[in-house]
């Protein structure tokens, strides 16, 4: 394949990656406000949320002020997303695979942003001995990664395949993200391993995107890892591994979602707007005919 | 059946069941009920009865399913699934759920760690009580028959449950196999919510194809829609009943006790479940005492369904929780009451309280809505009445009721007054929000159709069974009395069956009721013992 044709390709799929990823969380986030379905604990409950209390606990509770504390949802959240803490209580089996493979991630998201970092540097000719600690650091930082996740990979792929429980459910789809991954990890760590001015020739490459300038030649493992990684980023979107963007949502917009609806605001306007909606259920007793709404249903006479 | 259990088998092999109980799987309880006499008896169907209706997941039948009258009624049937699996996915139909919906159908990784929450499954050991088995197959469901090019794709989706009668029968019993209790859904590590699945599964066949529990459904909300209460009783006969009690509790405390009805402007309108006044009087009536001796202004409604705060569509139909939560606001903002205050039933705090929250729009929001537990914590801590502890000196436990702990946030409380009028109360382990479910939820409480009883209590139940005796493992025998203080009323109901399906109050001096009577129990003015040490 020629420079620019590769050049295209990389583009392609980064392009792919940015836009599927923004249309597929903004998708998400533009569901309609659906009705109250809190789950205890709530962590920004202040003190109460430590036992999995709430403001529903206090006589007259509209009456009194929330008290809600950020710094205990947030104590939680880095709880949950750095030690994976639900998986380490409810399933430590997994978790010792689970745990190397997402901080394994973590590490690759830090190396990538070093990466374009030191890209970006060596695109505008900042070659000077402070950038020096880049190659010292990417390598570590990328191999460590590589390593934790394809050690968590491959944990989780063999629990996939060995767990009765866990086959049952193993789509072949999920079998191919986890191995997919594997060959993302494995050809990196491989590559840091033995390619002499490793981070020499990835920086280089960077160079070439940033700047859309001539793609260097690259050694055929490190050549092997940037296009599995490029195919990887641009099918993440389209995958369950979304699900770390999901997750917000599952936590915030459902389990901690405690708000009640406020007369006039706008949470009330929108409702109106769906209640406004014809229903189109079948059933005889909700007695919907297409033209009838929400608010025609749960208000007229019952249908016998 | 042979082999391990796939997500596909629920489609497959017709008129077999797709699996069989085992009442040796099951997880033993301590003795006197560890002998293999006390391991419930799963009975077989008549066959009568087997001819006329559906039984072909687990041997147990709770909704009683009739066989379609032809091939083609069957396809239409089939259709009809189709067509509303499709209905859970558009905003105009499902709004109420959709973003938690799709979440759940496009983020669960498998990772299982939902199974070891589950009572159910955790109590038999059953693969198709996985809170993933059931999910699973309805997301197979959904890839396959309801994304655009599912099919196409179904080899590398691994959609591959066929869409056929097997399935949807089967999966309309499973749908009941599950008491909505979201225990799963608060240890998913990525937040995804098993029991809403069931929760919409069940929407899927009332909204759709007018398939529901008769106990919810006929003898539920429609029941309480046309008459007022779901228990039959109408305006007339609920007053007549009251004053009963009232004069129930006179004689027995020698209190006067009055309960005030249809009192415009009032401070607090009281709803309590009307089960409450037709199988445990002594609840309202402790209300009764409890809010005249504290001087709380507070009524009884009886216009429309104000008696009766049942909202049993909370368990299956969004359209019936709607009518039903909004009756229940609409008279209450018609009496000018300042509030309405739930009474010891948790699903109703959650139907009105929160679910239907966001149903609740203009005028209606200016009634507030609020626990009846905070209120008594208020009243005991208040010094307006004369407490003796002692007179509730025997060991008491409490359950959480899912729907007012877990799913409401409100769990200190009803603590707050066990610690200070009951000497020996005792926590089950584990605790509040991460309480067990008693295996009544979700309406299976009121549900005891063919052999569905000996599932609730033997199954759904087994693990809260377990956990009661294991907060009385100090004081086992029947020589000392003991309570279960459960402020819900299907928990009550549910809690009553095992016990009395166990034998638990000869066995073991294992009672239950409520929170409220161990308030009056305590009172200095009463003066003989208000908990009865009987089966009730």
């Amino acid at each position: 394949m020629s420079g620019p044709i590769l050049l295209a390709v990389c583009y392609g799929l980064l392009a792919v990656f940015v836009a599927a990823f923004v249309v597929r969380s903004v998708r998400i986030a533009r569901l309609p406000v659906h009705l109250r379905w809190e789950l205890s604990p709530i962590p920004k409950e202040k003190t109460r949320g430590r036992y999995g209390g709430s403001y529903l606990e206090e006589y007259e509770w509209w009456k009194k002020p929330r008290e809600e504390s950020l710094v205990s949802e947030l104590v939680y959240m880095l709880k949950e997303i750095l030690f994976l803490k639900a998986l380490w209580e409810h399933n430590r089996r997994l978790w010792w695979f689970s745990y190397p493979f997402h901080v394994g991630l973590y590490l690759l998201v830090l190396a990538a942003a070093v990466f374009v970092l030191g890209s970006g540097a060596a695109a505008v000719g900042l070659t000077g001995p402070e950038w020096g600690i880049l190659r010292v650091w990417l390598p570590v930082v990328a191999g460590a990664g590589y390593v934790l996740g394809a050690l968590g990979a491959l944990g989780l792929l063999v629990s996939r395949i060995a767990d009765p429980k866990l086959r049952v459910v193993s789509t072949p789809v999920a079998m191919f993200n986890l191995a997919l991954l594997l060959a993302v990890f494995v050809t990196g760590a491989v590559a840091v391993s033995t390619v002499t001015g490793v981070v020499g020739h990835a920086l280089t490459f960077g160079k070439a995107l940033l700047t859309a300038g001539p793609m260097p030649a690259m050694p055929g493992i490190l050549a092997w890892h940037a296009a599995l990684t490029l195919v990887f980023l641009a099918y993440l979107p389209f995958s369950q591994m979304m699900h770390f963007v999901a997750k917000y949502f599952t936590y915030h917009e459902v389990r901690w979602d405690d708000e009640p609806m406020k007369q006039g605001g706008s949470m009330e306007r929108e409702v109106q707007q769906l209640l406004d909606q014809p229903v189109t259920w079948a059933a005889p007793h909700v007695g919907a005919d297409g033209g009838k709404n929400w608010v025609d249903i749960a208000t007229q006479e019952v249908p016998r | 059946m042979s082999g391990p259990l796939r997500i596909k088998d629920i489609g497959l092999r017709e008129g077999q069941r797709l699996t069989s109980l085992d009442a040796e799987k099951l997880i033993p309880l301590p003795p006197p009920y560890d002998s293999t006499d006390e391991y419930p008896v799963f009975k077989e169907l008549k066959p009568e009865a087997a001819e006329r209706m559906m039984c072909n997941l687990d041997g147990v039948v709770a909704l009683s399913l009739p066989h379609p009258e032809s091939p083609e009624h069957e396809q239409e049937l089939v259709d009809q699934f189709a067509e509303g699996l499709r209905k859970l996915f558009t905003k105009e139909n499902n709004w109420t759920f959709l973003q938690p919906l799709t979440l759940a159908l496009e983020y669960c990784v498998g990772c299982q760690t939902c199974s070891d929450a589950c009572h159910v499954f955790k109590a038999s050991g059953e693969e198709i009580y996985r809170p993933t088995y059931r999910s699973e197959v309805w997301r197979r469901l959904v890839n396959k028959y309801v994304k655009k090019g599912g099919k196409l794709m179904a080899p590398l989706t691994g959609a591959d449950v066929d869409l056929n009668w097997t399935t949807i029968s089967r999966l309309y019993e499973l749908a009941y196999r599950c008491n909505l209790c979201r225990r799963c859904a608060q240890v998913c590590p990525i937040g995804i919510d098993n029991g809403l699945i069931a929760h919409e599964l069940r929407k899927l066949f009332s909204q759709e194809l007018g398939w529901a529990p008769r106990e919810l459904h006929e003898n539920g909300t429609v029941l309480q829609l046309q008459v007022g209460s779901s228990t039959g009783m109408n305006q007339v006969l609920v007053k007549d009943n009251v004053e009963f009690i009232d004069e129930d509790m006179t004689e027995e405390t020698g209190i006067e006790v009055t309960t005030p009805w249809d009192k415009e402007g009032a401070d607090v309108l009281l709803i309590h479940n009307a089960g409450e006044i037709m199988a445990w009087p002594e609840n309202p009536g402790a209300f009764a005492i409890v809010l005249n001796a504290a001087g709380i202004d507070w009524t009884l409604a009886s216009e429309g369904i104000e008696y009766d705060g049942v909202n049993y569509g909370l368990f299956y139909d969004d359209v019936q929780l709607a009518r039903i939560a909004i009756k229940h606001v609409t008279a209450a903002k018609d009496l000018k009451v300042k509030r309405i205050v739930m009474g010891e039933c948790g699903h109703q705090h959650k139907a009105i309280m929160t679910v239907a929250d966001r149903v609740l729009t203009g005028e209606l929001r200016g009634v507030q809505r609020e626990s009846c537990l905070p209120l008594l914590e208020e009243i005991v801590f208040s010094g307006k009445i004369e407490f003796d502890p002692s007179k509730n000196d025997f060991p008491v436990t409490l359950h959480d009721p899912c729907n007012i702990v877990r799913n409401l946030g409100i769990v200190e409380p009803q603590r707050r007054i066990l610690r200070y009028l009951c000497p020996q109360f005792r926590e089950m382990t584990p605790h509040g929000v991460d309480n067990y479910c008693c295996g009544g939820g979700s309406g299976f409480a009121v549900m005891s159709p063919n052999n569905f009883t000996e599932w609730r209590v033997g199954v759904a139940g087994r693990m809260k069974f377990k956990q009661i005796l294991d907060a009385f493992a100090d004081q086992p025998g029947p020589e000392v009395q003991k309570y279960v203080c459960a402020p819900c009323s299907n928990c009550k109901g549910q809690i009553r069956d095992m016990l009395q399906y166990y034998g638990a109050l000869e066995k073991s001096g294992i009672t239950y009721g409520g929170l409220v009577e161990l308030i009056v129990n305590a009172m200095v003015d009463v003066k003989e013992p208000f908990i009865k040490w009987e089966m009730h």
